[in-house]
C-alpha cells in the first residue's frame, strides 16, 4: 500500500472533490486488537480504549512545504492574481495601510520567522524602494483582545517593529469613534464599517494566514478591521444557524454576509490581499507521535506518550499552561498568493482543502471530540467554559463539508475537564456572561435580545477592550452563538471527564466522569448498536461527509 | 460619614434604577493615598511653628502607621487622622479645596474618569466611597459631578479637629455595611451595582456588590480577584492628565446614533 503522503502529492489543488477511498487509511475502524487512542483533554491528553467499531478520523499528513518561502512571497507579489504587481501600484505620495491577522492565527503560534514577518519584510522593502513613506501597520483584531507589545514584536519581526512601533504599528480599536468610518450598506441592509485609516488609504494590503478554510477572503478585511456595528450583522444566531458549515464558505451564511460586506469594501478601496496556507505540521520531531495512528506506535512513541502525559499531569496549572502556550509550531508554508481578494482566496482555499480534507462515508450517532488547550481566543490565556463550548460545538462540530459527522439528534461527547476558570483581564465579560446570562437562559436568541447590547456597550468592558487586553464585552455572546448550528443539530452533549458537573449543566450539557461513562450514557439513549466516530485531533482535519 | 444629598437622587427616587457604581478614591480613581493628602495638609498649615509641630508629630506616628497599615485599614485611618488634631475646621476646608485643585485633580487617572462618566451615561450613577476625609472628598465629588459621597469625617470640638473619626469609619467591613444601608435607602439592588477598588482591605466592599472590579489591585487583592473571578482593570497615566469632567460621558462611546445605554 502506498504511503498517504504519496497519495497527497497526486491531489492537485483543483481536485477538491476527491474519490472516496483516496485517503481511506486516514479513517480507521477500531477492533479488539486496536491500541488505545490519544484524545485531547484540555491541557492534558486522555489515552483511552474506544469501543469496537468506532470510526477514527485522522488528519492527513503534512503537505510538502515550499522550499524557499521568501522566494515564493516575492513571486506572489510580482505575479499577483487579477491585479497589477505591488510595485506597479505604488507612488511616493500615496498612503498605504498594511493589515495583518492577529494572534488568533495560526494555532499554536508558529516558530519564527512568522509568515507575517516574511511578507511584511518584503512589502516594506518594496514600499521603501518606491519611496512610499506614509505607511501604517494595523493588527486586525476586530473585537479580539489587543496584542501585547511582545506578541506584536514576535509576529511582525524586529525590522517592522523597530521601524513602526508604536506610532505606525498598532492594534485596531473598534471602539474609537475617531478611527472608524461607515462605507455603506449591503443590499441586505448590513452596515459596513471599517478602520478609517484603512478606508482613507490609497492602497490597503492585507497579510493573512489560512489555518482553516473559514479564514481569509473577505473575512480578513471586512471582519478583521470592523467594529461591533458591522460584526453584529453576521455574528448572530440567525446567520450562524444558516452556516453549514463554517469550514465550507460556499454554504456558510457567515461567509455570504462577509462577502457582501467585502464587496462594498473592495468597491471603495484598493485592496491587495496576500494569503498563505500552512501544512498540518503542528508538532516537531519530539512530539510528532501526536500526528500518528496509535496502532503504528513504536516503543519510542509509547515512551514519549507516557512521558508527555506524566509531565503534563504533574506540572502545576500555571507552569503547564506556560509550557503549552510557549510551544511554537513548526508549520511549513504550503502556498502564498497575492492580488484580488476573491481570486487569491480561491487558490488558498483549494490548498487548504487539499491539506485537510478526508472523505468519510456517512454520519454517525455519536461524535467524540477532544477539546485541546488552545483555541483562537485563549492564546497565552485560559480556556474557559464558554471557549470550550465554542471550540467543541463551534469549531470541531463544523469540521465538515457536506453533512455533519454526527446525525441530526445524535450525541456529541466533548472531552474536557471543564473547570469554572476564567482569565480576569482577558475575558472579563465572559465571567458575567457565564454566571449571570447563562443562569437565565442558554437560548441564543433570548441572549441576543435581552443581554447583547448591554454587554456590547458596557463602559467597563469597553475600557478593558480599548486600553487593557480584554476581549470586547460582546465577545462571549459571539462565542456562544458560534455553537448555535451544533445546538440546533445534536440531541445531546455530554462533557466527558468533567470535573465540575455544575459547569456542564450551566452550558446545558450532561456530564460524565470518564469517557467510558459518557459513551455508556450516549448508547443508553441511542442503543448499543449506535455508531461512533472519533475526530482525532491535533492537528486538524475536515471531513468530507457523503 | 457625609452623604451629600442630591437633586438627582431625589428626582430619581420614583423610577427604577439601572444600578449605581461605587468608587473607592485612593489608588482607584487617582494615584495618591491618604498619607500623601495628610502630609500636604500638615505641610501647608498657616504658621510655620504649627507646621513643624504637626509634621514632627506625624513623624513620631510613622511606626504606628506602618504597623496599623499592615494590620487593619480602620486602625490606619484612626492613627492617620490623629495628625489633624488641633487644626481648625475652616482651615481644613480651605486646604481640602486647595489639595483637590492643586494635586488631586492632576493625579486622577484620565481613563478612570472616562469610565465614571461613561457609566453615568449608561445609567450607573456614581457614588464615592472613600477613607479620605470629607474635606478632600467633597470638593473632588463636586468637580466630578458625583452627588453621593461617603467619606470619613473628623469629630470637631469648638471649631477644631479632635483627631478622632466620627463613626462609621469608612474602611473594610464598614464600607460594605454603608453600601448595603445606602442601597436599602435608595431602593437599589446591590446585584445591579458596580464597585471599583484597589486594596485587599476593600474586599468586603467589593464582595457586597454584584459587579466588583479590582482596579490596579495590590498583590493580595489580585489573588483574591483571580480566585473570585472578578475582572481586573488597570488605569495608568499613559494619556494626558485629566483636564476636566466630560459634560456627557455617554458621548465618548456614542457611535452612529447609538448610545451606551443601548437606546437607539
Amino acid at each position: 500500500m502506498a504511503r498517504p503522503e504519496a497519495k497527497l502529492k497526486e491531489l492537485k489543488p483543483a481536485e477538491l472533490k476527491h474519490e472516496v477511498g483516496a485517503r481511506s487509511d486516514l479513517v480507521v475502524t477500531i477492533n479488539r486488537r486496536s491500541e488505545r487512542r490519544l484524545i485531547a483533554y484540555g491541557e492534558e491528553f486522555l489515552y483511552e480504549k474506544l469501543p469496537v467499531g468506532t470510526r477514527v478520523i485522522y488528519p492527513p499528513p503534512p503537505l510538502e512545504e515550499l522550499p524557499d518561502p521568501d522566494q515564493a512571497i516575492r513571486y506572489a507579489l510580482l505575479h499577483p492574481e487579477n491585479a497589477d504587481p505591488l510595485f506597479a501600484q505604488l507612488n511616493p505620495n500615496m498612503r498605504v495601510t498594511i493589515a495583518i491577522d492577529d494572534i488568533s492565527l495560526p494555532l499554536p503560534q508558529m516558530r519564527a520567522p512568522d509568515i507575517r514577518e516574511r511578507v511584511l519584510n518584503q512589502m516594506l522593502q518594496t514600499l521603501a524602494d518606491y519611496g512610499v513613506d506614509d505607511v501604517h501597520i494595523i493588527i486586525a483584531t476586530a473585537l479580539h483582545r489587543r496584542m501585547t507589545e511582545a506578541e506584536i514584536r514576535r509576529v511582525v519581526g524586529e525590522r517592522a517593529f523597530k521601524q513602526f512601533w508604536p506610532d505606525r504599528l498598532y492594534n485596531f480599536d473598534g471602539e474609537n469613534r475617531a478611527e472608524i468610518t461607515m462605507l455603506g450598506k449591503t443590499d441586505h441592509g448590513e452596515e459596513v464599517w471599517l478602520s478609517k485609516r484603512a478606508a482613507e488609504s490609497d492602497l490597503l494590503l492585507y497579510v493573512n494566514i489560512n489555518l482553516v478554510p473559514m479564514d481569509g477572503g473577505h473575512k480578513s478585511v471586512a471582519v478583521g478591521l470592523a467594529p461591533y456595528q458591522s460584526l453584529r450583522h453576521h455574528h448572530n444566531p440567525a446567520t450562524l444557524r444558516d452556516s453549514h458549515s463554517y469550514m465550507d464558505p460556499k454554504h456558510s451564511g457567515l461567509h455570504r454576509s462577509a462577502n457582501r460586506m467585502g464587496a462594498i469594501v473592495n468597491d471603495n478601496l484598493n485592496v491587495f490581499t496576500v494569503e498563505s496556507a500552512v501544512n498540518t505540521r503542528m508538532y516537531g520531531p519530539m512530539m510528532d507521535f501526536l500526528h500518528k495512528n496509535e496502532d503504528r506506535f513504536s516503543g519510542w512513541d509509547r515512551t514519549r506518550t507516557d512521558a508527555f502525559r506524566w509531565t503534563m499531569r504533574n506540572l502545576s496549572n500555571e507552569l503547564r499552561r506556560s509550557v503549552l502556550h510557549g510551544y511554537r509550531a513548526p508549520y511549513g508554508m504550503t502556498g502564498v498568493w497575492a492580488g484580488d481578494t476573491d481570486a487569491v482566496h480561491d487558490k488558498a482555499l483549494a490548498k487548504v482543502f487539499q491539506q485537510y480534507a478526508v472523505p468519510v462515508k456517512g454520519q454517525s450517532d455519536i461524535l467524540i471530540v477532544g477539546v485541546p488547550f488552545i483555541c483562537p481566543y485563549n492564546v497565552n490565556s485560559i480556556m474557559n467554559p464558554i471557549l470550550v463550548q465554542c471550540t467543541g460545538m463551534g469549531y470541531l462540530f463544523n469540521m465538515y463539508r457536506g453533512k455533519p459527522l454526527v446525525r441530526p439528534g445524535g450525541t456529541m461527547i466533548i472531552c474536557h475537564p471543564l473547570r469554572d476558570e476564567f482569565h480576569p483581564e482577558h475575558h472579563p465579560s465572559y465571567i458575567e456572561f457565564f454566571h449571570r446570562c447563562l443562569a437565565e437562559t442558554t437560548d441564543s436568541v433570548r441572549l441576543e435580545k435581552e443581554f447583547e447590547r448591554e454587554f456590547a456597550h458596557n463602559p467597563t468592558y469597553t475600557h478593558m477592550y480599548r486600553y487593557g487586553h480584554a476581549y470586547h464585552g460582546v465577545h462571549p455572546f459571539y462565542m456562544w452563538y458560534w455553537g448555535e448550528p451544533a445546538r440546533q443539530h445534536v440531541g445531546r452533549v455530554i462533557a466527558a471527564g468533567c470535573e465540575q458537573p455544575e459547569v456542564a449543566a450551566r452550558l446545558g450539557w450532561d456530564s460524565a466522569d470518564t469517557l467510558d461513562e459518557a459513551i455508556a450514557m450516549a448508547t443508553s439513549d441511542l442503543g448499543r448498536s449506535a455508531s461512533i466516530t472519533y475526530l482525532h485531533l491535533p492537528p486538524l482535519v475536515i471531513a468530507d461527509v457523503e | 460619614m457625609s452623604v451629600l444629598p442630591s437633586k438627582t437622587s431625589r428626582g430619581a427616587r420614583g423610577k427604577s434604577r439601572a444600578g449605581m457604581a461605587f468608587y473607592d478614591l485612593d489608588g482607584t480613581l487617582c494615584a495618591l493615598n491618604l498619607v500623601h493628602s495628610t502630609l500636604f495638609i500638615l505641610a501647608n498649615l498657616g504658621e510655620w511653628s504649627s507646621r513643624v509641630g504637626h509634621l514632627l508629630s506625624f513623624a513620631a506616628r510613622t511606626p504606628r502607621l506602618y504597623f496599623a497599615e499592615r494590620k487593619d485599614r480602620r486602625l490606619l485611618n484612626e492613627v492617620l487622622f490623629e495628625s489633624y488634631q488641633g487644626i481648625s475646621a475652616d482651615r481644613l476646608l480651605a486646604l481640602g479645596e486647595e489639595y483637590c485643585e492643586r494635586v488631586l485633580l492632576k493625579h486622577l487617572y484620565p481613563r478612570a474618569v472616562e469610565v465614571l462618566d461613561a457609566n453615568r451615561g449608561a445609567g450607573l450613577e456614581p457614588v464615592l466611597v472613600t477613607g479620605a476625609p470629607d474635606f478632600i472628598a467633597n470638593p473632588l465629588a463636586r468637580h466630578l459631578g458625583v452627588n453621593h459621597v461617603a467619606a470619613n469625617r473628623l469629630l470637631m470640638s469648638r471649631g477644631r479637629a479632635t483627631g478622632r473619626i466620627a463613626p462609621p469609619v469608612m474602611a473594610a467591613e464598614e464600607k460594605a455595611a454603608w453600601c448595603v444601608e445606602f442601597a436599602a435607602e435608595h431602593n437599589l439592588s446591590l446585584a445591579a451595582c458596580w464597585g471599583y477598588a484597589d486594596s485587599y482591605y476593600d474586599l468586603p466592599f467589593l464582595a457586597a456588590l454584584g459587579h466588583p472590579i479590582a482596579v490596579n489591585p495590590d498583590r493580595k487583592l489580585r489573588a483574591a480577584a483571580r480566585g473570585r473571578q472578578w475582572p481586573i482593570l488597570n488605569f495608568d497615566h499613559s494619556r494626558d492628565t485629566y483636564s476636566g469632567a466630560t459634560p456627557d460621558g455617554a458621548r465618548a462611546l456614542e457611535i452612529s446614533g447609538e448610545t451606551i445605554d443601548g437606546a437607539s
